[in-house]
């Protein structure tokens, strides 16, 4: 069986960017946006574990790919629960995750 | 060593002191306790100066060289050098200590009398209170005379300076005496509250114009001598010293000439020489045993006194040529007479005697001026007895009828027969008829002016000079003298009501007087040619730091012409005296027979103006008139103070408005040049935020969509580079 | 010491920040300035048991050691190394009496406060101790840095004491403010001098005592036969200290002052901050520029007696009773400036000359003991001026009259202290008079005769003025309920009163502290 070509990977994961792209755009719902950037995010890792397998000669000597995606991994955990911590503080004093009410930081 | 008495001399000015700080302090609310606190004090004082005076007397004249000498405290430190304070006591302070403690306390004795008054109480009866001042009054003449009998006893100029104007400040408190008035004061006036300020500020405004000269004086001797004790500066080194060196801006003066003549204005002040006289007869405002005791008997004879304390710079100016002792002597022969004249045209009992006193010193004074030592300082004590006596009766006088005005008086000789016995033995004193006190001191002065006059030599025009001016004083004198007594006792009472409400005073006054018409009586016969104890004790010896010897009083043809002359001429005062006023005595609204004189009567009544031109008039309602030079000098001062407000401080504001000026004018540069350049920097780029503002929305997916349409623009952008 | 007398009125003015309430206030600033009162009486006692130039403290090395012989108890410590500043404290037979005068006015102005001031009672008591401070810190600073310091920090205060507690009628601001700018300008003046003296010393120093050393002048040193910069420098420290005691002409702040002041502000700028200008008359201008003093002698002891007449003439044309006292300061401080010049007019001929050198120091002695019995009597005579204003409301001269029957107590208190201030012998004023004029005779003749003058004015002003129209005549029907004097005023005047009456019966106690300190200030000028 011949490999699965790197392009596969790749409309993947652009696949799934623009769902998560969309979900943060369009979506009203705060809990929905932040689910949509997980996405995003896992779109990325996706990106960055395929190249690593392929591009980057021995997979076994050059970890920067993994390396990476471990740490937007992390970093989406500590973002999401964030998120998530802000959602609810947002929620207790405006009763709402509508971001179109959350609005305050404007001019 | 046996205690003496002189060890012990410190006390006798600080015991009236100690009476003085007891009474301020403690007693002023007990009268009573008060005046005998003051009474015990001075006759403590009396008796030790006694002691003093009969262990000086038993000295005798040697005394004059060498008089006792104690320097015990330092005062001051001045730079190596230390400043003493101490006591000095030759024959002359003794015979002042038992001079002044004598007459100080009869005359307290007489104020515990005098300073009751009679008033009405609410049923018309008449009772007697006390002043209500009455304890000041002790306290002050308390003080007073702690200071007249430091001034004796000081063994240096400067405490001889301190206590003569202790004693000027005692006179201005006590001759303003009634010069307030709240609501327990009856038995004084509006118009008598204001005569009374106005005439104790000139006195002590006038007597400090002398003793500022005096004071420099004081410490031009300082300076050149390098000390003030007597025994330390007058010794012949010094004395040479100051006849040779000169003050640096008066080239061809010597010291000595100089000091002596500020010595010398020290004592026209405080004598109440011409032209400084002016204040004494207004003085006469205070309570009578204040003029009997400051300005008779014991302060205004403390300039005399200075005067013969500080001879041997006189005596020295005089060796070098200097014209100190003639300067000396023309005043106070000139005063004599000057004064003399005023005393004719007085009302005011009081006053008759206050111009007879200016012109008493002034006979001191020229004696001293012709170096008649001896002579002129037994005048000064004589005078002090008798001029007591006649002060002390016109008090009593003025106590009994409640006015001073001669002109209400008439015929008390019966009602008063103590007040008008004792006065006239005063007067007979005073006017220098045998035997009586005056007689031989002033009799002593003429005859050694006469002496000296006729000795043929060139200086000797001068002593003639004073002696034609003194007795022609000596005339004047008997003449103003009778005419007080003539009205006073003598004729028919010109004011029925003050007649009736007359009575002789209580015992505790009639007694000194007659202890002093004793003195006044007897005293005199101390120095009298046959005798001349107070020669014998005084001058034989010589004083310290005088090299030249006094001489002896001599009872030759001379004298007895002189004596002669001299009593001719009180005679004839008398008589004219007794012409004008005795033989067809004064009725009530009668002119009076001296108002004959025409010019001369109003400017003797005008005291010749003299409060018109320098001094300061004070009129019988209380009103008072500045003369010509005092209003110069209040003119100046509001014109300095004009020009303080106007021009100085008008220097010192418009230094200010210069300031404020500039700083508006910054002011005005900030706000509109460099204020304006950072506005318009900072309104660009408030107008473009402004714009931009805008775009925040606060709402993230809109930053998001712009974030997502900013990486679209750098991809396309990107895409087209990479295509071409 | 030294430091403690300083710096304990700051502490207590700090602490008075956090007690509770007026009362507590008011006791504890009064038992607290106590302090300082004591030690500055042990100060004074224990002098003599110190010799000259003994160091508490000395962290500053042998030099200014062996400079400072003429002072007491000092201390010294480098404060800022990086431009020599030392904090250098110690007191002579100078600064000691104005140390002692300081303390004592501060705690009877804050006993009699305590009765009067009862708004803001927390910032006048604060101020009160802080001027203090600054006060006797520019009578104890032997450091040029340290003395500009203290020099300051006295003016502060002032400026609120009068601009805060002043009466509105007497337009407290305006006089607040020219006063503060009127002492400003002066000792900007001075600021530009002492950084003169400090660049043209070598080493480049602070130190008021290396800069008396003779010799060692940083002038001398730095400048042989060019005096201009010396007087420049002169002149800085001369217009300081001038408007500062205040010379004519530039005295027509401390009338506005005074009058606007409260009353225990009047008593210690009459009392004490005139004598911060006159004590760096001696300290300063006498030690560290004798040859351009002696130079100027002339001229500034004209101006003194400009003073002496030019004040009394003012005063005798005053109606306000504050003002009057006032304008006798700027009298009285004239004789303190001629007894100085006269001092400093001394030729270093002159110096051979064992009496002129004894005239010079009565001068200096009397001037000094000037300064301390007009601090005496110019106080009482304020806290009078007050207590009949507490009654009256007024102090137009027109509108007393016969208070002497109605207020004995009173009238006996006021003749007291103005016969002291007139000069009456064997009460203080006389004294120091007597001894200036003593002194300044021997140099400055022709002058001290128009001083003379002087003391008839001074004598007419004060009968004609204050006890005629306020004590003499019928007594004004308005004031027939006046209530004597209370018990507290009483105890306020009694110290003040004593000392007065002390110092003309026997001021040897007084003058031998300061005829040591002048001694030793002639014989460093003098060679």
């Amino acid at each position: 069986m011949p490999p699965i070509p790197i392009s596969f990977y790749l409309i993947l994961a652009a696949a799934l960017f623009c769902i998560g792209l969309y979900g943060a755009l369009a979506r009203r719902n705060a809990v929905a946006i932040l689910m949509g950037i997980e996405l995003m995010l896992n779109a990325v890792n996706i990106n960055l574990v395929a190249f690593w397998r392929y591009i980057s000669g021995d997979p076994a000597k050059n970890q920067t790919g993994i390396v990476f995606a471990l740490i937007v991994i992390t970093l989406a955990a500590a973002e999401a629960a964030i998120g998530l911590a802000l959602i609810i503080a947002v929620y207790r004093s405006r009763d709402t995750v509508n971001v179109e009410d959350v609005d305050l930081l404007k001019w | 060593m046996q205690l003496q008495f002189v060890d012990l001399a410190f006390l006798i000015p600080i015991l009236p002191f100690l009476a003085f700080a007891a009474i301020v302090l403690f007693t002023r609310r007990n009268h009573k306790l008060s005046a005998q606190l003051a009474i015990g004090a001075i006759a403590v004082a009396m008796a030790l100066s006694y002691g003093v005076f009969f262990e000086a007397l038993a000295r005798g004249a040697s005394l004059g060289k060498e008089p006792f000498h104690y320097t015990p405290l330092v005062w001051y430190d001045y730079g190596n050098a230390k400043f003493s304070m101490g006591w000095l006591i030759d024959p002359l302070a003794a015979v002042m200590l038992f001079m002044v403690t004598t007459v100080c306390l009869m005359i307290f004795i007489y104020s515990a009398g005098y300073m009751r008054e009679k008033i009405a109480d609410e049923r018309g009866h008449s009772v007697e209170i006390d002043d209500p001042r009455y304890s000041r009054f002790f306290a002050y003449i308390s003080l007073f005379t702690a200071a007249m009998l430091t001034l004796v006893m000081s063994s240096n100029l400067l405490q001889f300076f301190a206590a003569w104007e202790v004693m000027g400040f005692c006179s201005y408190a006590l001759i303003g005496f009634w010069s307030f008035r709240g609501a327990r004061e009856h038995h004084i006036d509006d118009a008598q509250v204001g005569r009374a300020r106005a005439a104790a500020l000139k006195a002590f405004l006038t007597t400090r114009v002398g003793d500022v000269l005096f004071m420099s004086g004081m410490i031009f001797l300082f300076i050149a001598t390098g000390d003030l004790d007597f025994k330390t500066i007058f010794t012949p080194d010094k004395l040479n010293l100051l006849a040779t060196a000169q003050p640096f801006p008066l080239a061809g003066v010597p010291w000595v000439t100089l000091i002596a003549l500020l010595i010398l204005a020290g004592t026209i002040g405080k004598s109440a020489q011409f032209p400084l006289h002016i204040w004494l007869p207004d003085a006469m405002e205070g309570p009578t045993p204040v003029s009997a005791l400051i300005h008779a008997a014991t302060m205004v004879a403390a300039g005399v006194y200075l005067i013969a304390r500080t001879y041997p710079i006189f005596v020295k100016a005089s060796e070098i040529g200097g014209p100190a002792m003639q300067a000396v002597a023309i005043v106070g022969a000139f005063t004599a007479l000057f004064a003399a004249t005023m005393g004719l045209a007085q009302d005011d009992i009081k006053r008759v005697l206050a111009y007879s006193t200016i012109s008493q010193l002034g006979y001191m004074i020229a004696a001293l001026g012709i170096g008649a030592f001896v002579a002129g300082s037994f005048h000064l004590v004589t005078h002090a007895f008798f001029k007591a006596l006649l002060f002390l009766g016109a008090g009593s006088v003025i106590h009994a009828v409640g006015t001073n005005n001669m002109m209400l008086m008439g015929g008390l000789r019966k009602k008063l027969p103590i007040t008008s016995l004792t006065f006239m033995i005063g007067a007979l004193a005073l006017m220098g008829i045998p035997p009586f006190a005056g007689f031989w001191s002033k009799d002593e002065i003429l005859g050694d002016a006469l002496r000296q006059g006729l000795a043929g030599k060139p200086e000797s025009t001068l002593p003639l000079i004073v002696w034609g001016l003194l007795i022609s004083a000596a005339f004047l004198t008997a003449l103003y003298t009778a005419r007080q007594i003539f009205l006073s006792f003598f004729g028919q009472p010109r004011d029925e009501h003050v007649y009736e409400h007359a009575h002789e005073s209580p015992p505790v006054m009639w007694f000194p007087l007659v202890v002093l018409a004793i003195f006044a009586t007897l005293i005199g016969l101390w120095n009298a040619p046959f005798f001349n104890g107070f020669f014998n004790f005084v001058g034989a010896g010589g004083i310290f730091g005088v090299e030249r010897e006094f001489e002896r009083g001599v009872f030759d043809q001379l004298a007895l012409v002189s004596a002669l002359i001299s009593v001719g001429a009180a005679l004839a005062g008398i008589f004219i005296g007794w012409l004008l006023y005795g033989w067809h005595p004064l009725r009530a609204g009668q002119r009076d027979p001296l108002a004959r004189l025409g010019f001369f009567w109003t400017l003797f009544r005008n005291k010749y103006y003299a409060d018109e031109l320098y001094g300061y008039s004070i009129y019988a309602d209380g009103s008072g008139r500045a003369g010509a030079f005092i209003r110069f000098v209040v003119g100046l001062a509001s014109f300095a103070f004009t020009f303080d407000r106007r021009i100085i401080d008008g220097l010192v504001n418009l230094g200010g408005a210069i300031g404020r000026g500039f700083a508006r004018l910054g002011n005005f540069f900030d706000h509109y040049i460099v204020d304006g350049l950072i506005g318009a920097i900072a309104d660009v780029t408030g107008e473009t935020a402004g714009g931009l503002r805008l775009v925040q929305s606060g709402k993230v997916q809109g930053y998001l969509l712009l974030a997502l349409l900013g990486a679209t623009i750098f991809a396309l952008i990107y895409i087209a580079k990479s295509l071409t | 010491m030294l430091t403690a007398i300083t710096f304990l009125p700051v502490i207590g003015a700090i602490i008075i920040l956090f007690l509770p309430n007026n009362r507590a206030i008011k006791t504890f600033a009064i038992a607290w300035s106590l302090i300082p009162l004591i030690i500055s009486i042990v100060v004074w006692v224990v002098l003599p048991t110190y010799p000259g130039g003994y160091f508490i403290y000395n962290g500053c090395g042998s030099a200014i050691a062996n400079a400072s012989a003429n002072f007491h108890l000092n201390e010294c410590a480098s404060w800022i190394p990086a431009i020599n500043v030392n904090y250098h404290l110690g007191a002579d037979g100078i600064s000691i009496p104005l140390i002692f005068l300081t303390t004592l006015l501060t705690t009877v102005g804050l006993y009699y406060s305590a009765r009067v001031i009862n708004e803001r009672v927390r910032e006048f008591f604060f101020l009160f101790l802080l001027l203090e401070t600054g006060m006797l810190g520019v009578f104890v600073a032997l450091d040029f840095f340290l003395f500009y310091i203290f020099w300051e920090v006295g003016l502060v205060p002032m400026y609120f004491l009068i601009g805060i507690f002043g009466h509105e009628e007497d337009r407290p601001q305006y006089s607040a403010i020219k006063f503060f700018l009127y002492t400003l300008a002066g000792s900007v003046f001075m600021l530009l001098s002492i950084i003169a003296i400090y660049l043209n010393s070598n080493p480049q120093s602070f130190d008021m005592t290396l800069a008396m050393q003779p010799g060692a002048h940083p002038f001398v040193n730095q400048f042989i036969n060019n005096f201009s910069y010396a007087t420049l420098a002169f002149i800085g420290f001369f217009l300081a200290f001038s408007i500062k005691v205040p010379l004519w002409p530039f005295h027509t702040w401390l009338p506005d002052a005074h009058t606007a002041a409260p009353t225990a502000g009047s008593v210690v700028l009459a009392g004490v901050l005139l004598k911060l200008g006159t004590y760096g008359y001696v300290r300063i201008l006498m030690s560290v520029f004798p040859d351009v003093f002696r130079a100027a002698a002339g001229i500034i002891g004209t101006l003194a007696v400009i003073s002496i007449v030019y004040g009394a003439l003012v005063a005798m044309a005053q109606t306000d009773f504050k003002r009057l006292i006032a304008y006798s300061s700027v009298n009285h401080m004239g004789y303190v400036i001629l007894g100085l010049a006269a001092a400093a007019a001394l030729t270093p001929a002159d110096y051979k000359n064992q009496n002129l050198v004894n005239s010079a120091s009565t001068a200096v002695n009397g001037a000094v003991l000037e300064m301390f019995v007009h601090g005496i009597i110019t106080g009482a005579l304020f806290f009078l001026v007050g207590m009949l204003y507490e009654r009256t409301h007024t102090r137009d001269l027109k509108v007393f009259g016969g208070l002497g029957a109605k207020v004995p107590v009173y009238a006996a208190l006021l003749l007291l202290a103005s016969f002291a201030s007139l000069g009456l012998p064997a009460l203080a004023g006389f004294v120091a008079e007597f001894l200036v004029l003593r002194g300044a005779y021997a140099t400055l003749t022709t002058m001290s005769f128009f001083a003379v003058i002087g003391i008839v004015l001074t004598a007419a002003y004060f009968l004609w003025k204050v006890i005629q129209r306020v004590l003499l005549g019928t007594l004004n029907p308005t004031w027939i309920n006046l209530p004597d004097l209370h018990g507290y005023e009483i105890i306020t005047l009694v110290p003040l009163a004593i000392l007065m009456i002390l110092i003309g019966i026997y001021p040897q106690w007084i003058i031998s502290t300061i005829n040591d300190a002048s001694v030793a200030i002639l014989k460093m000028i003098g060679g």
